[in-house]
């Protein structure tokens, strides 16, 4: 039952697509750009938006995603200049970085019983603040800092009608990701055991499984997914950092996740939706006759127009019942 | 376990018995008819800075195979405490349990489940949003936390449920379930641990007859198996019904272990409540004919968008008890939901001392004098992670003298506070540290009670007033219910329980698919009657 309906809805919205582009690509618009510029900005909404699902399924909402990807922006970029190595960076400064906020926020939000959203929002604003500084610090130049291209991650080119199509390893990742993700969490105990933390804690609790073990473990692995898409903004797709690198895409991410109602699936598609914006404001700004027309201010609205917009007529999912509840056994 | 094992368990083929470790395995032969299976001597169990007085004061307490053996009490009588004590939920202050001979110390449901004791829990734990076989399935730690075992689960599902009658589908969603249906679900949940010993609280309190009788065969059939099977109940019919042995306990005391064939009904009610009269209303007849409550031809839309109440005409007068009977599910619920305001009106017309209040909100209504007590206490009766002082004031808080100038008076509300849980018995840790959750259902109706019933109401609308109370409080609410009667209070009493509605009303309508099938006079109607009119049969002489 379940399979043929996506199967249908993908074919509906492939075809959406096309339609789209053929349109687009008679006001000069190149679909390749479009699309090459779409999955970039897809990359890291998808890793971000693919953790929370896994960690809200569990009952910790975590809305620091932005912080996270603040902060593993720059140890992505710090840990590749010291290995050498982009995707060495993207480990060690965006995954194992990350996965350490994770960590540390799930023992604060289970154990130490936080209110979820105010540490979430913490995370964020101490990524606000401390970013820069830590630019400053660690390379004594504030609010930017230019690497060695060669420390850019390779991507993979495609011929694709007389042009070449950039597709970053990283996407091929993230999409495997998902594909991951919503195979433990509908297809294995453990995600029965993510889903029952998330809506009856008592229920696992009661069979002897540790509830804020399995909690961490999803705080963690959304820390991690979310530091890799945090260290491949630079390293993946700019080539370069800014202190404002993020430009608010982890609450994107967060609207994805709301949007696709913690479904992995949906939210990497609301994440590719999210991307096409994004991809169309900057096919937009750069398409000769199209960038004179529309101001470009307007068209870098795009991404967050399009989000208050999917937001709004998504209207109410239904969310797991613990949501954001530490679970304490009476 | 080594490593070609586990990559069995984790792509492992289905029918694999070797890969189901059975916990029989762990815990030697099944026992013998008559063996004692658990033995609790001076069980000790007091909760430090939250209760002052000991919850349980050493109890004795044994189970043996082969018997279905009843815990009795009232509510705050302990049987929740004791049961989840044998099944691993609390630790014990004081005493010792010996399992098959053995003293134990149980550390987390777990432990127990090892043991092979399980318990049913009077609320339900099954996750909503996954199916039966999946439910199972999450506790199964004998399995890589990779694997997804659903297939063999449900094969032994179908098992169990062969050999014990308990029809559940194990590919249904846990929320699409009925009240039976999970009761059932639960219950399989447990037995696929092959557990020697089954604690079931409360089971029948969400059951019709029928399916209370179906579980009751189904604990006989576990006890011909030589299970163990605890009984919770506060009913001593159940307890006549389905037990061998009966333990009672009152307000956290042991009062004696008897064997079903050895005691009376009467026995074990002074056993439990000690000596309370009960209560038979003498009524004189209703002498005021002014109508405080005038419902004409009322058509409400229900919750699926289908008609629940299909045009509903009645008055309650004065002074007057007003019963609704009916099997749950005929539109009881969104009559009295349309009557205070929580439900809009399709069609019709709702007068309140002759002013129409159709589709008016809830506030002013109460501004009326119109009072309710809900039947989903938990849910809307209370807010319950507020504590008690702010649960106690809900209805009135914005009125003097609980506020002068929008600002609340709390020493007022503390004083009315302790006035009310002395006046209604009301068992609460403390008035403005206490969540309302923490509190036993009986405790919580009390407080409803309380809160609705501290001054005369005009008009009364009671959902199930007395679900949950113990014999004491019920007959303190019914006593309470005939004052307000006298003082010309009038009441709408909507219950499933007859007793009651034919011992209180003075008259009685049955509902039946959102219509009445008549309205009769109290003290003509019987019980027969009433009863095929509940079915939906109308009786030839009923006067509407």
């Amino acid at each position: 039952m379940k399979i043929p309906k996506k199967l249908s809805w993908f074919i509906i919205g492939v075809a959406a697509l096309i339609g789209i582009l053929f349109s687009l690509s008679m006001v000069g618009i190149e679909p390749r750009d479009l699309l090459e510029t779409t999955f970039m900005a897809m990359t890291p909404l998808i890793l971000a938006a693919v953790g929370e699902c896994l960690d809200e399924k569990a009952g910790v909402v975590n809305i620091g995603l932005e912080g996270i990807f603040l902060i593993t922006a720059v140890t992505g970029v710090y840990w590749a200049e010291i290995v050498g190595d982009g995707v060495g960076g993207l480990i060690i400064g965006g995954a194992i970085m990350g996965g350490l906020i994770g960590l540390f926020f799930g023992i604060i939000s289970t154990y130490g019983k936080a209110a979820q959203v105010v540490a979430g929002m913490g995370l964020n604003v101490f990524g606000l603040g401390f970013v820069p500084f830590l630019m400053v610090a660690l390379w004594a130049f504030p609010g930017i800092h230019m690497f060695d291209p060669k420390l850019v991650i390779r991507t993979i080119d495609i011929p694709v009608g007389g042009g070449l199509f950039r597709l970053s390893p990283i996407t091929i990742f993230a999409i495997i990701v998902v594909i991951v993700v919503d195979i433990i969490l509908y297809r294995t105990l453990l995600g029965l055991r993510i889903q029952a933390a998330g809506e009856k804690p008592e229920a696992i609790d009661v069979a002897g499984v540790n509830v804020n073990h399995i909690r961490i473990l999803a705080s963690t692995i959304c820390g991690a997914l979310t530091g890799i898409g945090g260290a491949f903004m630079p390293l993946g797709w700019f080539g370069g950092l800014v202190k404002e690198i993020t430009a608010g895409r982890g609450f994107i991410a967060l609207a994805a996740v709301v949007f696709a109602g913690l479904d992995p699936i949906l939210a990497a598609v609301s994440s590719f939706i999210f991307g096409f914006s994004e991809g169309l404001a900057f096919t937009v700004m750069i398409t000769p006759g199209v960038k004179e027309v529309v101001p470009h201010y307007f068209i870098k609205m795009i991404p967050y127009i399009a989000t208050i917009v999917a937001l709004a007529i998504v209207g109410s999912k239904r969310f797991p019942k613990a949501l954001g509840k530490p679970y304490i056994r009476e | 376990m080594n490593g070609v094992e586990r990559a069995f368990k984790i792509f492992g083929k289905e029918g694999d018995e070797k890969k189901f470790r059975g916990f029989r395995k762990m815990r030697g032969p099944p026992p013998e008819k008559g063996e004692i299976l658990i033995k609790a001597e001076n069980v000790v169990k007091g909760f430090p800075g939250v209760w002052e007085h000991l919850i349980l004061d050493h109890i004795n307490f044994d189970v043996r195979a082969g018997e279905v053996h009843a815990l009795l009490g009232e509510n705050g009588a302990g049987k929740t405490v004791l049961a989840n004590i044998l099944s691993g939920f609390y630790v014990i202050t004081s005493g010792q349990i010996y399992v098959r001979g053995k003293p134990v110390k149980f550390n987390s449901p777990r432990d127990a489940l090892e043991h092979g004791i399980a318990m049913v829990h009077q609320e339900f734990t099954l996750v909503p949003t996954l199916t039966v076989a999946e439910n199972i399935a999450l506790g199964l730690k004998e399995y890589s936390s990779l694997s997804f075992p659903l297939k063999e689960v449900e094969r032994k599902l179908a098992e169990l449920s062969e050999r014990y009658g308990l029809k559940v589908n194990p590919k249904a969603k846990v929320e699409d379930l009925s009240a039976g249906e999970r009761q059932r679900a639960e219950i399989m949940k447990v037995l696929y641990w092959e557990p020697d010993v089954l604690i079931l609280d409360e089971p029948t309190s969400m059951l019709t007859p029928h399916e209370a009788d179906e579980l009751f065969k189904v604990l006989r059939g576990m006890a011909a198996e030589n299970k163990g099977v605890v009984f919770i109940t506060h009913r001593i019919e159940e307890v006549m019904k389905v037990a061998d042995r009966v333990t009672v306990l009152r307000l956290g005391k042991f009062m004696g272990t008897k064997s079903i064939k050895e005691t009376t009904k009467e026995e074990l009610l002074k056993l439990m409540i000690g000596e309370v009269e009960p209560f038979r209303p003498i009524r004189k007849p209703v002498k005021s004919e002014k109508p405080v409550l005038e419902v004409i031809d009322l058509h409400v839309v229900g919750r699926e968008g289908v008609e629940a109440v299909r045009g509903v005409t009645f008055t309650v007068r004065e002074g007057e008890i007003f019963g609704i009977a009916g099997v749950a599910g005929n539109g009881q619920r969104e009559l009295v939901e349309a009557l205070t305001g929580l439900r809009k009106v399709k069609s019709g017309k709702i007068m309140i001392m002759g002013k129409d209040v159709t589709n008016k909100s809830p506030r002013e209504l109460a501004k009326l004098g119109v009072r309710h007590i809900p039947e989903d206490r938990r849910g809307i009766g209370v807010a319950e992670p507020m504590t008690f002082g702010e649960n106690i004031m809900m209805r009135d808080y914005c009125s003097p003298p609980f506020s002068k100038n929008g600002i609340i008076d709390y020493d007022f509300v503390t004083r009315h506070a302790k006035e009310l849980i002395k006046k209604f018995e009301i068992l609460t840790p403390d008035i403005w540290n206490t969540e309302v959750r923490i509190l036993s259902g009986g405790n919580i109706q009390r407080l409803i009670l309380a809160r609705e019933l501290w001054v005369e109401p005009k008009l009364l609308i009671a959902f199930h007033p007395t679900y949950g109370l113990d014999m004491r409080a019920l007959t303190h609410t019914h006593k309470l219910f005939m004052r307000l009667r006298e003082k010309g209070s009038a009441i709408l009493l909507v219950s499933e329980d007859l007793e009651e509605i034919m011992s209180l009303s003075d008259r009685i309508a049955v509902m039946f698919r959102g219509k009445f099938m008549g309205i009769l006079d109290a003290s003509k109607a019987t019980v027969e009657e009433i009863g095929m009119m509940m079915a939906g049969i109308k009786p030839k002489e009923a006067s509407a």
